[in-house]
């Protein structure tokens, strides 16, 4: 299998990953028990995190942007489009910033992106309502933003040291 | 690629994890306090759609539930107040954010119906503009 063919097929198939993780989070959405806008636990993050560590911030940004192209094909509307696109960028940029630093650990990274596609949302819904209302939803996002950074960063820990890295299957 | 493992490798939070969880924390608090607003004896709802003011209520001033429907809307709606609180009570909208939302009764906060660009939001005054209320 020639390098691209394989470069193109894993990133095919987690592309793939996150949608099927996206949709299987809104068929049991964190809003019904906590009802708050835009709150969600955030699954298809795992699959960024794991294609920053795993592959190359070119193959997250690319699986990123099929997945939010896609997602919103399958289920959304524009808007929706818009919003998980800031707010996967925003998470995506920060992480991969943060990833660089060798004192932190997925947690920490994970956090600071719940945190960072939280911001991302409410700045594209402020710029949709144009003005600064969504800002009270966001301290509130940003408190749940750490306990489901948490819980992404731990499930994907498991996921980075179990999975081995897709290159080296074959060889 | 050196960088790119150095914080994947590990198996264990590290205390820096912990403060950046503190920055966002904190980052949490001080918009909570830029946001409070002064909650005073008068409760006002304002309803805007598409950045239009399309109705208002004294809601301290009502004495009984007043019903809006907003049919212009891109998904139709009906908005509840009562006094002291206001709500979404059906929309046609997708997601439902807004009414779950349920009832908002403080000053500062609003109910965002998104998809309608349509936001109620509270707000407070010690002495309103009516100059003297007695009870």
């Amino acid at each position: 299998m020639s390098i691209s063919l394989r470069r193109l097929t894993r990133c095919a198939v987690l592309t793939a990953l996150a949608l099927a993780l996206s949709v299987a989070e809104g068929l049991v959405p964190l809003t019904i028990i906590f009802p708050l806008p835009g709150l969600r636990l955030g699954l298809a993050n795992l699959v960024t995190v794991y294609a920053l560590c795993r592959l190359s911030g070119r193959e997250a940004l690319l699986i990123l942007i099929a997945r939010c192209l896609l997602g919103s094909l399958l289920g959304g509307n524009l808007m929706a489009l818009a919003f998980s696109l800031t707010g996967g960028l925003l998470a995506l940029a920060v992480m991969a910033l943060l990833l660089r630093l060798s004192c932190l650990s997925l947690f920490g990274v994970s956090i600071a992106g719940a945190a960072a596609h939280n911001t991302g949302q409410i700045l594209a819904a402020m710029v949709v309502l144009g003005g600064t209302a969504p800002l009270v939803y966001l301290p509130p996002l940003l408190f749940c933003s750490l306990v489901t950074g948490a819980v992404t960063g731990g499930v994907s820990i498991l996921l980075v040291h179990r999975v081995p890295a897709l290159g080296d299957i074959k060889s | 690629m050196t960088a790119r493992s150095s914080a994947a490798d590990r198996r264990r939070p590290t205390p820096w994890d912990f403060v950046v969880a503190l920055i966002v924390a904190a980052a949490a608090v001080a918009l909570l306090f830029l946001l409070k607003q002064e909650s005073g004896n008068f409760l006002t709802a304002t309803v805007v759609l598409d950045g239009e003011t399309i109705a208002q209520y004294d809601l301290t001033a009502l004495t009984g539930p007043v019903t809006l429907e907003v049919e212009d809307a891109s998904y139709p709606l009906t908005i509840q107040a009562e006094p002291g609180r206001i709500r979404i009570l059906e929309s046609s909208c997708p997601g439902l954010d807004c009414v779950h939302t349920g009832w908002a009764d403080r000053a500062g906060q609003q109910i965002i119906c998104l998809p309608n660009r349509l936001v109620i939001s509270l707000e407070g005054t010690s002495s309103g503009d009516i100059d003297a209320v007695t009870g």
